[in-house]
Parts: C-alpha cells; sequence; structure tokens
C-alpha cells in the first residue's frame, strides 16, 4: 500500500502567475492525478479476495422488526453472508467526539427497533456487486409497526427539549422590546438539507488477525480509526484509515457510521476483505444532513433604525435516539450591536436519521434568519439595507465584550457595494425591470469562527534534496497538499515542486478534524514550525560537521534559497542534495507539535487528535476572531412564471491572509454556489405519514448545476491575522455560503415585494 | 442471471477480455474489472454525470449502459484521453489552470463531457457551455471554472 499522490515526475502546477510561495496563485499539485484519472479514491482499492456488502433500509418509519426471512437471500447465487440484526456481531459502545462514554452497550450496527425510515437492517454480502444488490432484494423483512412523527411540523411532536447551553442573553431584552419604538417580528424557517458530496460514503474493510485496515473517505482519520478501535476492543494503533483524496463531504465524512461497522464486522466474520457502496438513495437516511430549522425574531428598533433588542426562540429537528443542535444564535449574537439580546432554542424529536453537519452549521441558519430580519427592519424605517448594516455595526464582539481580532467588515461592504453598482438601486420594491423580468438586488453579510486546534506534522530532507511533508490531515479539495508544499517550500528554502506532500493516512503524525474551517490554519502552522526546525537541523549540521564545507563557520549567518546553501562571505554554495551527500546522511526527520509545551503528553496528543475537547472557542484569548463577508445578489424573476434566476453575485470576503487565493477563491465561490442552491432549489421532501424522504436522489433532490450559475466576483478585504494563526489566515471554506440565501430572499423581496421566508424560494410561493 | 457472457471490449485503444454477468453495468465493468477507474459513480442511476465517458467519440453514462451494449465500439475513458506519457489534453490543462475542480471526484466526466461538448459545438457562447455541461454536477461547486476552461480549451483547439 502506498499514499504516495504523485510520481516524482509529474510536473506540478503552473506557477508562473506570480512564483510559488505562500500566497501565491500556484495551481494545485494534485491536480495533475484528479485530471488525468490517477487519483485514487477509497473505493478504488481492488484487494485479493475482495467481497461485496450491500445494505437493505427499513421500509417503516417506526416500530420493530418481527421476522426477517433470510431464506430466499441465503440461497441467492454468490451470496456469502446475510447479516441481520440478529447475526450481526456486538460491538462495544465507542467514546464519542466530546470523549464522554457512548451509549450503554454493546453497540449493534443493524437492530430490531426501527427509529427511521432508511434505517440499516440488513446486509448481504457476495462475491460480486451485481449478485449482493439482487439478493438484497429478497431479503423479506416483517414489521409491527408505530405511528411515526415524520417532521416537527406534526402536533404530537410538541415544543421539544429546550437547550440551555446554546442560550445567550445580556440585557434586558424583553422589557426593551416592548418600549421600543419600531418593533418587527417574523418566522424563518430552513429545510431539511443534504450534504450530497458526489462520491458516495462508503469503504473498503481489511482485517489482518486483530489489525483493521480501513480505505474510507474521511474528514478526521484519528477519530474515526478512534472509534473502530474502541467498536471492535483493539489497540488504536491496530486500526490504519486511509484517505489522501475524499470526493467531497461538506461536514458529512467526519465520523464512523453503521455502515462502516456493518463492512468491518462482515470482514471480521468472512476473513475476507469487504468493500460496502451506500447506493445515492441510501446516503439519505445512511446519515443526517442540516435539520429543518425555524426560528422567530423580533427587533426593536429607533425610528433611525438602530437596534435596541433582539428576541429569538427558534427550534431544530432531532432523532429521537439522540440530538443535534444547530445553533440558531450564532449569528444573531454576533454580528449587530444591540444593547439587548435573548435567544433560545429547542429540539424537537421526530422519526429521521440524526441530523448533522452541513457546511457551517448554525451560522448558515442563523444567518438566514438575522440577515433577513435586519432587511425587513431596513423597509420598515425607510434606510437603505447597507446602511442599516453599517449603522449597527458592531465594533466589538457585543456577546464576548472582546475586541475583535481582525473585522474587515465595513471595508467589505465597501468593497463588494462598488464593484456590484449598489449606489443604483432604486430602493422600492418592483421598481426595477427589464422587461417581463422583476430585477432585484439584494444584500447579506456573513461570519464563520476561528476555530484552533493543535495538529502535528513531520518534515523529512532527504538525500536527493526533496522535502517530503506528512500528516494525517486530509484534502477534499480545500487544498491541503498544495498550501502545505508551499509552506514548506518557503520555511526550508526549496523550489515547491521539490516537496511531496503524504496526506490522509492514520499511520502518518496526527491531526483534528477537517471541519470547522480549521485545517488549514492549523497545519500550515504546524508544517512551518516542523520545516523551520529541519532547516535548523541541516545548517546545525552545516557547521558542526567535520566534512561540511561550511565547518569553518562560527555561528549561523548561512541562508538556504531555492534548495541551495550559502553564506553572506562569499566562497562555497552548495545544494541540499550535495550537503547530504557530503554528511553522509540519508535523511534528516523532523516532528513537530503546535500543543502547549508543558502539556504535549501521549495521552494529550491522542485526545486533541482523536476528540474535539481540546478546540479552542474564537473567543478564548484577549481577542474575537471570526472570518466576515457580504454578499451582494441580483436576482431577475420572471413576472409571470414566479421562476428566480441569480444573475449577478458580487461578494467581498475577510479570511485575513489567503495563503493561496486561486484555491481560496474556489472555495469561497463553492460556498456561495451551493448557498444559490439551498436559497431556490435544494428541500428535503418528507412524507407527513411514514416520514420517508421522498426526492432521495440527485434527480428529485436538486442542488445547483452549471445552468443555474452566473459568474461569481469575489473579493479578498481580508488582512494577515496572526491572533488567528500563526500564519495570518481566518476561515475561508464555511464562509462563503453563509450569507448567500438571505441576501437572494432580499433580492427576491425587492424584485416582486414578497418576502418569502421559508426556503427555499420556489415559484409557487412566488405566484399565490 | 448467473450465466456469464465472455465480452471483448475496446477500451483506449486496446482489446480487453472479461467474463462478466450480462446485469454488469460498462461503469462497473470499468471500475470493478479492468481497473479503470478514473471514471467515476456518483449515482449509479444517470443523474450525476460523474461515469461520462465516450462510446465511438460520443459522451454516454457509464452506469446506464451495459458492458455488453459496447461490445465492437470504441470506448475512451479518462486515462485514455491522451495516449500514455502524452501531454495533457488541451481541456485537462485548462481544468488544472482555472482551477476547476476541487475534491476532484466529478471531474473525470467533466472532462469527457467537456472534450465532446467542444467537439459537439456546443461550446460557443459562455451560456451555451453552461447548458451542454449542465449534465455533469459538481457539489464543489467549481462551474463557473469550468466554463472558464472549457472555454480556453475552445480556443486552444481551434
Ligand atoms: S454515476 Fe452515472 S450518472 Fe451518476
Ligand atoms: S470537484 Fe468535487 S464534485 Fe466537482
Amino acid at each position: 500500500m502506498t499514499t504516495d499522490i504523485l510520481p516524482a515526475k509529474v510536473k506540478r502546477g503552473d506557477a508562473s502567475d506570480g512564483g510559488a510561495s505562500l500566497g501565491s496563485r500556484l495551481s494545485r499539485i494534485d491536480g495533475p492525478a484528479k485530471i488525468t484519472g490517477a487519483a485514487r479514491y477509497a473505493l478504488e482499492h481492488h484487494l485479493e479476495g475482495l467481497c461485496h456488502a450491500v445494505i437493505v433500509q427499513s421500509t417503516i418509519g417506526a416500530g420493530r422488526i418481527g421476522v426477517i426471512d433470510t431464506t430466499a437471500a441465503d440461497a441467492a447465487p454468490g451470496v456469502l453472508m446475510v447479516l441481520t440484526p440478529d447475526r450481526i456481531m456486538p460491538l462495544k459502545s465507542a467514546t464519542t467526539w466530546l470523549d464522554t462514554p457512548g451509549p450503554e452497550g454493546p453497540y449493534l450496527a443493524l437492530t430490531n427497533v426501527i427509529n427511521f425510515m432508511g434505517q440499516h437492517i440488513a446486509a448481504v454480502v457476495a462475491e460480486t456487486f451485481e449478485q449482493a444488490t439482487a439478493a438484497a432484494a429478497l431479503v423479506k423483512v416483517y414489521y409491527e409497526e408505530t405511528d411515526a412523527i415524520a417532521t416537527y411540523d406534526d402536533p404530537r411532536s410538541g415544543e421539544g427539549m429546550a437547550l440551555d447551553h446554546l442560550a445567550v442573553s445580556w440585557g434586558e431584552a424583553e422589557a426593551a422590546l416592548a418600549e421600543a419604538p419600531v418593533r418587527i417580528e417574523a418566522t424563518y424557517r430552513t429545510p431539511r438539507e443534504y450534504n450530497v458530496p458526489i462520491e458516495p460514503h462508503g469503504l473498503v474493510a481489511q482485517w489482518s488477525g486483530d489489525k483493521l485496515t480501513v480505505w474510507e473517505p474521511s474528514q478526521w482519520i484519528n477519530g474515526m480509526s478512534r472509534t473502530y478501535a474502541e467498536w471492535f476492543g483493539v489497540p488504536y494503533e491496530n486500526v490504519r484509515l486511509v484517505s489522501p483524496f475524499i470526493g467531497g463531504g461538506f461536514g458529512s465524512k467526519a465520523f464512523a457510521l453503521a455502515h462502516g461497522a456493518i463492512a468491518a464486522c462482515a470482514a471480521k466474520m468472512l476473513d475476507r476483505p469487504v468493500k460496502l457502496a451506500l447506493t445515492r438513495p441510501q446516503t439519505f437516511t445512511a446519515f443526517g444532513g442540516r435539520p429543518a430549522t425555524r426560528q422567530t425574531l423580533k427587533l426593536g428598533a429607533t425610528e433611525e433604525g438602530k437596534l435596541l433588542s433582539i428576541v429569538q426562540t427558534g427550534a431544530n429537528e432531532t432523532s429521537v435516539d439522540g440530538v443535534w443542535g444547530e445553533p440558531l444564535a450564532s449569528v444573531t449574537a454576533l454580528m449587530y450591536a444591540t444593547p439587548h439580546l435573548a435567544a433560545r432554542q429547542t429540539v424537537v424529536p421526530v422519526n429521521t436519521v440524526l441530523p448533522s453537519a452541513l457546511r457551517a452549521p448554525g451560522e448558515n441558519p442563523s444567518a438566514f434568519g438575522i440577515e433577513c430580519a435586519i432587511d425587513e427592519l431596513s423597509y420598515e424605517v425607510g434606510i437603505d439595507p447597507v446602511a442599516i448594516r453599517l449603522r449597527n455595526y458592531a465594533e466589538e464582539d457585543p456577546h464576548a465584550k472582546k475586541p475583535w481580532s481582525t473585522r474587515q467588515l465595513r471595508e467589505a461592504y465597501e468593497a463588494g457595494a462598488k464593484a456590484f453598482g449598489w449606489e443604483k438601486r432604486k430602493p422600492e420594491p418592483r421598481s426595477m425591470r427589464d422587461g417581463h423580468h422583476l430585477i432585484g438586488w439584494g444584500v447579506a453579510a456573513g461570519t464563520y469562527p476561528v476555530r484552533r486546534t493543535a495538529g502535528e506534522a513531520m518534515v523529512g530532507l532527504f538525500a536527493d534534496g526533496r522535502a517530503e511533508v506528512a500528516s494525517s490531515g486530509i484534502d477534499m479539495g480545500q487544498g491541503t497538499y498544495t498550501i502545505l508544499a508551499q509552506t514548506a517550500a518557503d520555511a526550508i528554502g526549496l523550489p515547491v515542486d521539490q516537496v511531496e506532500v503524504k496526506l490522509g493516512d492514520s499511520a502518518l503524525p496526527g491531526a483534528p478534524v477537517a471541519g470547522g474551517s480549521q485545517l488549514a490554519n492549523l497545519m500550515t502552522g504546524a508544517v512551518h514550525k516542523a520545516a523551520l526546525a529541519a532547516r535548523d537541523e541541516l545548517i546545525g549540521l552545516a557547521i558542526s560537521d567535520p566534512n561540511s564545507p561550511f565547518r569553518a563557520l562560527q555561528a549561523n549567518t548561512l541562508s538556504v534559497a531555492d534548495g541551495v546553501i550559502s553564506s553572506p562571505r562569499g566562497g562555497e554554495e552548495v545544494t541540499i542534495a550535495e550537503l547530504m551527500r557530503r554528511l553522509g546522511r540519508d535523511k534528516i526527520e523532523v516532528l513537530r507539535d503546535t500543543l502547549p509545551e508543558t502539556n504535549n503528553s501521549a495521552a494529550e496528543k491522542h485526545k486533541t487528535y482523536t476528540t474535539i475537547t481540546r478546540m479552542r472557542s474564537p473567543t478564548e484569548g484577549d481577542y474575537s476572531l471570526h472570518a466576515w463577508c457580504v454578499h451582494f445578489i441580483e436576482v431577475r424573476v420572471d413576472e409571470d412564471f414566479g421562476t428566480v434566476r441569480v444573475s449577478r453575485v458580487v461578494s467581498a470576503l475577510d479570511s485575513g491572509r489567503l495563503y493561496n487565493p486561486k484555491l481560496a477563491e474556489s472555495q469561497w465561490k463553492g460556498g456561495i454556489i451551493m448557498g444559490i442552491g439551498q436559497a431556490l432549489l435544494e428541500e428535503g421532501l418528507v412524507d407527513r405519514r411514514k416520514g420517508r424522504v421522498i426526492n432521495n436522489n440527485l434527480g428529485d433532490y436538486l442542488i445547483a448545476t452549471n445552468a443555474d450559475i452566473p459568474d461569481i466576483e469575489v473579493i479578498s478585504v481580508g488582512v494577515p491575522d496572526f491572533h488567528a494563526s500563526v500564519l495570518g489566515g481566518k476561515a475561508v471554506g464555511e464562509l462563503g455560503i453563509v450569507g448567500v440565501a438571505p441576501a437572494i430572499a432580499n433580492a427576491v423581496y425587492h424584485a416582486t415585494g414578497k418576502r418569502i421566508r421559508d426556503l427555499p424560494i420556489t415559484l409557487e410561493k412566488l405566484i399565490d | 442471471m448467473s450465466k456469464s457472457l465472455t465480452l471483448k471490449l475496446a477500451v483506449n485503444g486496446a482489446s480487453h477480455e472479461l467474463t462478466v454477468e450480462p446485469r454488469v453495468t460498462l461503469l462497473d465493468a470499468l471500475r470493478e474489472h479492468l481497473g479503470f477507474t478514473g471514471s467515476k459513480k456518483g449515482c449509479d442511476q444517470g443523474q450525476c454525470g460523474a461515469c461520462t465517458v465516450h462510446v465511438d467519440g460520443e459522451r454516454v453514462l457509464a452506469c446506464l449502459t451495459l458492458a455488453a451494449q459496447v461490445e465492437g465500439r470504441a470506448v475512451t475513458t479518462i486515462e485514455g484521453l491522451t495516449p500514455e506519457g502524452a501531454d495533457l489534453h488541451p481541456v485537462q490543462a485548462a481544468f488544472l489552470a482555472q482551477d476547476a475542480f476541487q475534491c476532484g471526484y466529478c471531474t473525470p466526466g467533466q472532462i469527457m463531457s467537456a472534450v465532446a461538448c467542444i467537439k459537439e459545438g456546443h461550446a460557443g457562447s459562455d451560456a451555451e457551455i453552461r447548458e451542454y455541461m449542465s449534465g455533469n454536477l459538481c457539489r464543489c461547486g467549481a462551474y463557473p471554472h469550468i466554463v472558464a476552461a472549457v472555454r480556453e480549451a475552445k480556443e486552444v483547439m481551434s
């Protein structure tokens, strides 16, 4: 097995547009592998003796299995095993990502109790994929069905459970609201939304004795390895998880899930490697996406539009067997200066798979509420939507009462408005048109916190003068391979094409979850540190080793550039390769972590990389750390048909320093595009009787296509923020989507005079 | 159903013999039996375009095509877009230069579609490129860069 992603001779990205060092627009170094088909994704690993597992899911929304009749499936050609709740091996309960004990064990990846439609209830393993698929259709299930509560709109679901840890308040919000001269109130709703990465989930699992190897797309190598190890009661080191390429995740590939346990159980029970690929429809219930949310916002303000109070009550759906809180106040309690605020929310259990993280969990629906509400207020008091936002600009974090580390949000309004031509906007709704099309211009802001966890990296220098960076951190398209190569090349003094990067393998040094937009900042920090240490070690040898041409130098005055070591006093210049040869070294390897030196034991490292208990909040320390953005969006609404097209987007974003603007812009645009789909298309449709997700495929669950997307202009207004990270970057990946849907809803209001507070904005809501 | 067929498939200019059940799709034949894993499976039901390959020079969804249907026809996958050892195809080069992908999973299908889109004469304007590239979904949202890459490649190729 190898995790090398590129043969050494492959030409790396074109750096002709400005060198290759950090901050330049180097093309992705893993690009050649991806555009030639050479990149191997998890399910593309072929092993001797591989067999195939196919999952069977429940067809009722609640109840229990009476009988599973596997007679026909057992006898079908090629079938090796049919796993059912009674046949699957019991596993140990694994600890949670918060490092707390899991539910009381044992853990059964298949159970007789049915909590939602589409729950895994059996798995067929056969010699071929076709045989397993055919036999899966022969599994007969007799249920004892009970009533399912499909959604939180079913009155039987009740008010739900208060999540006190998500409540925020300061001042006397209710009293201040009652006294405010201007008051508005509105309820905003977002539907269930799904991650749908184009690579569906799945894995190849192989046991060798008590050692398990898993090829599985993963946003969190160390966290998932821990879960597998705990399930099977083997030491953590016995699990190897390999994931050099991930076909998109958007939050959905951070955890080991039931299908992973099923495949690993099957591999163990059969003593053969097993490949399990979820079908696309199965991905809609094998893990949860963003839960449906609703929030009521009450704003109190002066006649001049200055906020006096914000009162928010919210709720989101969760499953009957778990709690997923989607933090609905995360932007409400951060974006604007208000002397009074109170926000609380509940979770309402329904018969669904447990919801989970989808790009900017919390910030995304939170911004939909507050950024629409402030827009409504702007019309109420007759002030321009940009002006009202600047009037309520928060000069410090209104909740934590700490200064922002950096907040280039004013600059973002200014740059975005200018590029968009906002000053030409006519304020009244329905005042701009082009033939049949009503034109609307809307604006909304967004934000995403800077989260921080320590990571570690190995940097090696080799006899041929090349360097290697190794980490279990992953690249699912954010550009990790590329920016880490740039970081190491800069720190050592090497051309970037002399740096090889290995990622996504639990055998490599540890990294925390690639989520919360934290990985780039923390791994560039770790690689920078390790690469400088490697360079120092090389130079130390150069001035001390008797075989070195620089041995006579008293102090370290050497410099390394472009792979060549030289002394400012002139004299010999030697390449790193030549020096290594003279020193008789075949490699220098340096491992560095960014844990505090007072607490960097092996146990602490393990905890840091496999749980989120060591993730530092954005307000830990003297500053409040956040990335910011503003979206200016034009829509064209067909007056007769109510169809909405986004025709222009200008977004100005503050992600601090960009390590590679070309790749950061791609991520921003990707977020904006997902936001356009969220605003106009995406909605999990749930059958009210049994809770089935009806549109569980890519033809019916609509995501944006190429034809839905106009040109998008993104403008970076960030400055390096060294409070936020070692090399000055802030959040990128999740920032772009935040604020897009409200900007579109606001534009639709401006175009039509209709305020749609319920996503997605579809034509029947506009023409009724 | 378990009765197997022996097929001779011409993939990327070479002949491959394989024995499979008649229900095996071209996509699974390529990925599971012949080792051409460049073609991706995103939905297995004709909705995403990740499996796009060329059959006799035309774009085809390999997940909706049975392997047995392409006997005697020329199949080209991303691995065979250019002869071995040759430079990148102009469309591949443009995808790299324009950063027309992130995770890379939809990318081989996008590139195969883009090559066909240009050849069909459907890359005349950005609007046309958008329309004729809309059968290939990209959840990472590389669309504007894909349009730019197709436009650039078309210029290089003409
Ligand atoms: S895999 Fe063929 S269209 Fe999606
Ligand atoms: S690059 Fe990830 S789906 Fe297109």
